[in-house]
């Protein structure tokens, strides 16, 4: 159990080694209370000669805090079994300076923090190294680190003896980082630090939070998003055992009650009057004919090379598709939840949250307190694949503890949580190509429709960021390329889903550069190495994924293959699946994935890394087969796991063989780039393999035998 | 009052019969090791034991579990060859449904020892991760396995 003096411990001491992000400027803590700074820390080595660290990034299972905790603990020299992660609470000294807030997305964490967390231990090595210096009188080049401990000649003396007199002294300005050849942890498979307690059932997630005095609240919502609480019967709620209150909140009606499982009791009989939706009745078909109709729309131009529209119109040969793909549902097995406890003149926040700035925002409005009032305290993420980025749920706990007065968990249940939407968003895509006389691609053509991610998440622009990624930047070389982003505007709220618009886009365009090869007759892995011929980082992950695949082989399990390609988050990833068909069932089977990555030249822990491209690849292929939110004549129909499955064992490649291919560059991103190919791979597989074009996903198994027939 | 035992110790419950038992465990216990995910018996991150069998526990009221033997992820020891193999092969991601894989996997050899790969599959595949942990926990339960019977 968390309790509030758990993190004082660890983020109100006043003593501490504190580094603010800007230029690795580097303060006390006197100094920053002094500036009526809340007292915060990185770092601290306790009197038992531990390393604690704090971290700024949410752990949601990416592995973050081993990274972050390596890079540290490489610096400093010290015992990995002694080294400790904790959360960091919002503040303004913990913010990404590159996102101007405390966040964790867009496969960045290490990417954007990985020099700051290195400085970070190299100072607190340098300050034990002054410190001991003065205490033992003796010159510092006699002095070595080793292991968490200090030593001259043959004594030793841990780290711990001489940190309390190191805090005292000035901090060094200037530092050396290691040298490569150096590390000890970087680059090798350091065991991650959160899984002892997830072993053990120890790790504390947001729903594990309990406060004293604390009750239990649900949300009832409505079945679209612009409907709004008309009315609802108050009195008969209150009447049943263990509700202690019910009233409207900005999202629907908020239920309290004594126990969770007396609010679980009551859910069916609570009846809310709700007013009319703008979408009411839009059910599946009308969400695919309004979505497929706004590909008849002008929209804006995101890229432009050349003339497409006039290419397409003079060549001979030339080739059309249009997809349509769903919403997609998160689907953390923690569902969202939060512990909010507000009083005359605090707020404390325990969440699963993956932007602690945007969660302390939206509590300093309701609650009208200044920043240093709202206490955001971040748990483990029982899964956030960007949900946990969306702060509402946070908002909703603060609203409800705000009228109790008191400690109040908000827990959604599964099925309001489905019904809270933020899904990925659902889109219609037309590709058209245009080839020369000699089957060379030279014009492509895209156009999607899709609701504006960025915009939902409060940064509108005429180029939705999420709508055209992975194809505006594209790096396959066609001399003409239009792109076009015709917005979606309907009150279903969208979110970042793992890999956000590659999830899509990724799909649409690689699928369709196999449609271009087989219309000129060329091998996939060909065309693609062709296209690419000016990138060599894309080259290597399709060359090493190809000759690891055994592509043009026979397949070794399934029947057929297929390749995808895409970059993203700074990274390139290429996968093969090998897929097999029953065509009796219509259920695709996808026995082998080998997928090769090139993050650029730094690889931190390649266990961590393949690991996330293991989930990814399962994620993404839940997707593919599975996945998908129905709407009904009332609003999302498919509210639990058993009518909106995911991937389970069975389902899942019996092989994910992962190749770490480095490359030049800067740092990418791992968390999201194993994504986007997967779909396309195994669709691209049924292509060439069953001559089936899966054009709209999920490929369920009645989906695909519909196309068979 | 109601009596429990729960990982050896006894509890004194004053809960209405047909209070689920994760709400019992987690809330009122305050063992939470146990996963609420999705309230119907689907996903299976609380899953326990009850006299050894595995169980749902969002869907199983507490009077089902009177006077039997209650085991959850905190009561398998942390020294069993499942949990030494789910932290050698680093199965967890963000963890959470990975007390009920456990939980699932301690019942399933215990009860056939030489359970077959297809047999693992098969059972375990009535429990979701949607981090997509499936090829680790399918290693990690073999290894077990191995360990268990080279351990006795």
């Amino acid at each position: 159990m968390i309790t509030r003096r758990d993190f004082i411990k660890i983020s109100g001491l006043a003593i501490g080694l504190i580094i603010a992000p800007s230029g690795f400027q580097i303060l006390k803590a006197e100094e920053i209370m002094n500036n009526n700074l809340k007292p915060v820390l990185w770092l601290q080595i306790t009197k038992n000669n531990e390393l604690i660290i704090l971290s700024n990034k949410s752990e949601m299972g990416q592995g973050v805090y081993t990274g972050l905790a390596m890079l540290v603990a490489d610096e400093l020299d010290f015992p990995w079994e002694k080294v400790k992660v904790k959360a960091a609470p919002a503040s303004d000294i913990y913010k990404d300076e590159k996102f101007g807030s405390q966040l964790t997305g867009g496969s960045t964490s290490l990417s954007h923090m990985h020099e700051f967390y290195r400085y970070l231990g190299a100072t607190a090595k340098e300050m034990i190294l002054n410190a001991a210096s003065e205490k033992l009188n003796i010159s510092k080049s006699n002095l070595k680190v080793k292991e968490g401990y200090l030593w001259y000649k043959d004594k030793r003396y841990p780290y711990s003896h001489f940190w309390d007199y190191a805090l005292k002294l000035p901090i060094p300005q200037e530092v050396n980082l290691k040298n490569p050849e150096e590390f000890i942890y970087i680059g090798k498979n350091v065991p991650r630090i959160d899984v002892p307690e997830k072993v053990n059932g120890r790790a504390i997630f947001g729903i594990d939070v309990k406060l004293k005095n604390m009750v239990y609240a649900v949300v009832e919502r409505p079945n679209y998003f612009d409907s709004k609480v008309e009315d609802f019967n108050k009195d008969d709620i209150l009447k049943e055992k263990g509700i202690i209150d019910a009233f409207p909140i900005q999202t629907g009606v908020a239920i309290v009650g004594e126990t969770f499982e007396s609010l679980l009791k009551v859910r069916n009989k609570v009846k809310v009057k709700w007013s009319r939706s703008s979408i009411e009745g839009y059910d599946d078909n009308k969400l695919q004919e309004y979505y497929l109709n706004k590909l008849n729309e002008n929209g804006n131009i995101a890229r432009n090379d050349g003339n497409v529209i006039k290419v397409i119109q003079n060549v001979n040969k030339k080739i059309e598709e249009t997809y349509l793909l769903p919403y997609l549902y998160h689907g953390t097995i923690e569902p969202m939840n939060c512990v909010a406890n507000i009083t005359d003149d605090r707020c404390e926040i325990y969440a699963p949250i993956q932007a602690q700035t945007f969660a302390q925002k939206v509590a300093m409005e309701v609650t009208g307190f200044d920043k240093n009032k709202v206490d955001v305290y971040t748990t483990y993420l029982g899964g956030g694949f960007g949900r946990k980025s969306n702060v509402l749920f946070v908002k909703e706990a603060v609203e409800i503890s705000k009228k109790l007065k008191r400690p109040v968990k908000l827990i959604y249940t599964r099925e309001d949580d489905v019904k809270s939407q933020w899904y990925r968003p659902m889109n219609a895509t037309i590709l058209k190509a245009g080839l020369d006389n000699n089957g060379n691609l030279i014009a492509l053509y895209h156009k999607i429709a899709v609701p504006a991610v960025f915009e939902w998440a409060g940064r509108p622009s005429k180029i939705d960021r999420a709508a055209v990624e992975g194809i505006e930047n594209m790096f396959y070389d066609i001399p003409n390329v239009h792109v076009e982003f015709v917005k979606v505007d309907l009150p279903i709220p969208v979110w970042f889903w793992r890999s956000v618009g590659s999830s899509h886009n990724a799909f649409t365009l690689e699928t369709f550069i196999d449609r271009v090869a087989k219309l000129s007759h060329k091998d996939p892995v060909e065309l693609r190495l062709k296209l690419l011929s000016k990138n060599q980082r894309a080259q290597n992950v399709i060359q090493t994924v190809a000759e690891k695949a055994g592509w043009g082989k026979t397949p070794k399990y399934g029947a057929a293959m297929g390749i995808a390609y895409h970059y993203s988050f700074g990274t390139h990833v290429a996968q093969v699946a090998e897929v097999s068909l029953d065509k009796s069932t219509g259920i695709v089977k996808v026995h082998r994935v080998v997928c090769a990555i090139d993050l650029g030249p730094t690889v931190i822990n390649p266990d961590l890394v393949i690991a996330q491209v293991e989930s990814a690849v399962n994620m993404g292929l839940s997707a593919a087969l599975k996945e998908a939110v129905h709407f009904g004549k009332s609003g999302p129909s498919n509210l639990n796991f058993d009518t909106y499955p995911i991937l389970t064992m069975d389902e899942a490649p019996d092989e994910i063989e992962v190749h770490i291919v480095k490359g030049e560059g800067s740092m990418g991103g791992v968390g999201e780039p194993g994504l986007p190919p997967i779909a396309p791979a195994v669709a691209n597989a049924l292509f060439w393999g069953y001559d089936i074009k899966v054009n709209r996903l999920p490929m369920t198994p009645d989906y695909i035998k519909f196309l068979i027939l | 009052m109601k009596k429990l035992k729960i990982n050896g110790k006894f509890f004194n419950v004053n809960l209405s019969d047909d209070t689920p038992l994760l709400w019992v465990i987690r809330d009122h216990i305050g063992l939470t090791g146990t996963k609420f995910g999705c309230g119907k018996g689907i996903c299976g991150s609380c899953t326990i034991l009850l006299d050894g069998n595995p169980v749902r526990s969002c869907i199983t009221p507490l009077k089902l579990a009177i006077n039997k033997e209650i085991i959850t992820i905190e009561g398998i020891p942390e020294d069993h060859p499942l949990k030494r193999a789910w932290i050698e092969l680093q199965v967890p991601q963000c963890g959470y449904c990975q007390s009920g894989q456990i939980v699932e996997a301690y019942a399933l050899l215990k009860n056939n020892l030489n359970a077959s790969d297809n047999e693992i599959v098969s059972i375990m595949s009535s429990h979701l991760c949607r981090c997509g942990t499936y090829n680790r926990i399918k290693k990690a339960i073999k290894r077990a396995q191995s360990l268990l019977k080279k351990e006795g």
